[in-house]
């Protein structure tokens, strides 16, 4: 069971990832985080894996909204979205074949149950076996929870994407936290997709999938598919 | 006693939770926990009590709405539904509620809304914590514990009964010791049978101060509308051929399937059943002994069995004896069906016990399983001796 980012030069320079592996993208904002999570969501979704999407900043309806505008032969039954944001704001929604509702970002317990609710689901009714978990992004969760009880709860599900050889893609952003949290939270990635500004556009790189990591690569991103260079 | 509104826990409670007591629903995480507390708080004002729900990670505008999801309607309850705004200091949000803690991450602020609610309760009301370990999250640990100390000392010093939802968060050995030990007068424990995912999810009595413990494990599911409902994962129908398992099925089920060929079962009925608290999957099995070797596949991890016959047909009784045989059901509990009712020359359960040589406390439930009557009888002594059987 492996996986591929769907970040072609990246990918060909790592190789396979391998399942039950937890990944940490970081970078500044406005770096398109979001379009990056959800293009590694959709590598997943075209390759009958599912997808679960922890959305805290959009509506779960935004985030369903994004993989439907570009691609509508894609199985949206593949995908599942736990939305932190539309209760917070105060609307009473439902649950609906594809998003789940949590409290709010502070509510950890209900978003572990809906995480674990979407995994069952894929994995025992729909005998789907590879899953890309999102959670994009912890900084919003950090903001209503401190560092240890956000580490308590990653221990647990970076634990569960493990054991259920999934794929794990944890976004944050970058200058948004102390050195301590960034360190603490580190030790429980395998790997990361870090990124950085440069010049007047970003770039990114891989690191800890390899004995180095890879060089820093210019992108852009057009539809699905981020357009690397250098 | 105040009851927690799932019967099973109530019975494994021996009655419920007795007045001035406190007891934790301690969840494993990802494992659906927060709907006990919730069950347990509806269960107490729609049998005309007071609850007192004390918010922590949810905005007390969406509370209502949570508890209708489950077809819990609360506006109806008026004021004897009371929230204790523990969230919207978090956020920096108003509160429109009439108890609102100022600042959720001080156990103080905490104790101090909970002692006055707990004072102005006239009559002896349900606590409801939405989640004890968010206070924890946020209080710390040991402040936390303190304050469940006080919390628990004073509810029984006003006859209140408290209950919390906690999620086992990797906390210190020694905090999980204490929630899941001595600090409250009774623990429910709600797990998850892991393989790979968390696919099946069960509660049992861990604790009780106020009698003996019964070590039992029973599977739930979490139904909207419904709640906490026991969750029987495989119920088996068999019975010689033509007898009626596939119109018993279909008489108990809410949703159901057959796999027939020219009105005989082929493959297998499935049915699924909701009823009184309890969920179940049923699988029929086929009659003719061709198909033995399916039975015997679909007999396999069966929870209980219903043996169904034709009370006119006795010439098969030899034929259903073999089934029991054939289905492995050795100590399992079975319901005897006694079908047909409604037909000239059936047999009465007496007779057919006589005619099986079965022992006198057997269960034969008279049936007309085209027009329903008994099948719900059925279901129900059948569920009693699985739960008295008690397995996971
Ligand atoms: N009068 C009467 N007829 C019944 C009753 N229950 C079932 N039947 C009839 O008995 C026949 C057989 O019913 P099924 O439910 O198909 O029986 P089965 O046990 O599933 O049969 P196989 O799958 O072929 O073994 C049908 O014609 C039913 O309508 C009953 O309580 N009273
Ligand atoms: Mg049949």
């Amino acid at each position: 069971m492996t996986y591929n980012l769907g970040i072609s030069k990246i990918d060909e320079l790592i190789g396979d990832i391998k399942g039950g592996t937890n990944i940490m993208m970081i970078g500044p904002p406005m770096s398109g985080k979001d379009d990056i999570t959800n293009i590694i969501a959709y590598h997943g979704l075209i390759n009958k894996n599912a997808a679960v999407i922890v959305s805290t900043r959009e509506p779960g309806n935004n985030v369903l909204d994004w993989f439907e505008s570009r691609d509508l032969s894609i199985p949206s039954e593949h995908i599942g979205i736990v939305d932190c944001v539309t209760r917070t704001l105060g609307f009473g929604a439902p649950d609906t074949e594809n998003i789940k509702m949590a409290s709010s970002p502070v509510d950890l317990t209900g978003i572990g149950v809906k995480i674990s609710q979407f995994f069952e689901r894929f994995w025992m009714e729909m005998q789907l076996k590879e899953t890309r978990l999102c959670i994009n992004s912890l900084s919003t969760i950090l903001m209503y929870s401190n560092l240890q009880t956000v580490f308590r709860f990653l221990h647990v599900f970076t634990g569960r994407v493990k054991a259920a050889n999934a794929l794990g893609v944890y976004v944050i952003e970058d200058g948004m936290h102390d050195d301590k949290t960034i360190v603490t939270l580190k030790q429980l990635f395998d790997g990361m997709i870090e990124i950085r500004e440069k010049d007047d556009g970003y770039q990114m790189r891989a690191t800890g999938f390899a004995s180095k990591p890879t060089p820093w690569f210019d992108y852009e991103i057009d539809g699905v598919n981020i357009i690397l260079r250098g | 006693m105040m009851k927690t509104g799932i019967p099973a826990l109530d019975d494994h409670l021996h009655g419920g939770i007795p007045r001035g007591k406190s007891l934790v629903y301690y969840a494993y995480p990802g494992v659906e926990c927060n709907v006990f507390g919730m069950q347990t708080m509806y269960r107490a004002v729609s049998e005309g009590g007071r609850g007192i729900y004390v918010t922590s990670s949810t905005d007390p505008r969406m509370i209502r709405d949570q508890f209708a999801e489950f077809g819990w309607d609360a506006a109806k309850y008026g004021d004897r539904f009371v929230i204790v705004d523990g969230f919207s200091g978090l956020v920096g949000a108003n509160s429109s509620e009439q108890y609102v803690v100022s600042t959720p991450d001080d156990a103080d602020s905490l104790t101090q809304a909970i002692k006055q609610v707990m004072e102005d309760m006239d009559e002896p009301s349900v606590i409801v914590f939405e989640s004890l370990s968010t206070i924890m999250d946020l209080c710390g640990e040991s402040a936390t514990l303190d304050a469940i100390e006080e919390w628990n000392q004073y509810a029984m010093l006003y006859d209140h009964v408290i209950v919390y939802n906690f999620t086992a968060w990797p906390y210190s050995e020694d905090t999980l010791a204490h929630v899941k030990g001595d600090i409250c007068n009774s623990v429910v424990l709600i797990g998850g049978i892991v393989e790979k995912v968390i696919f099946s999810q069960y509660f049992g009595v861990k604790k009780t101060d106020w009698d003996e413990v019964t070590k039992k494990c029973t599977l739930y599911k979490v139904l909207k509308p419904g709640g906490v409902r026991v969750y029987l994962p495989k119920i088996l129908v068999t019975g010689p051929f033509d007898a009626g398992k596939s119109t018993f099925v279909h008489a108990l089920s809410t949703r159901s399937v057959s796999v027939d060929r020219l009105g005989t079962t082929v493959a297998l009925d499935y049915g699924h059943v909701d009823h009184k608290g309890f969920t179940a999957d049923i699988f029929g099995t086929p009659g003719q002994e061709r198909f033995d070797p399916i039975v015997k596949l679909l007999s396999g991890e069966a929870m209980g069995i219903f043996l169904i016959l034709d009370s006119t047909n006795t010439g098969d009784f030899v034929r259903a004896k073999r089934m029991l045989e054939i289905t492995e059901s050795m100590g399992l509990p079975v319901v005897i069906v006694a079908n047909k009712q409604d037909l000239e020359g059936a047999l009465t359960p007496e007779e057919i016990r006589r005619e099986l040589d079965m022992a006198h406390d057997a269960p034969i439930i008279p049936v007309v399983a085209t027009s329903r009557e008994g099948v719900f009888e059925a279901f129900d002594v059948l569920v009693d001796r699985v739960m008295e059987a008690g397995s996971i």
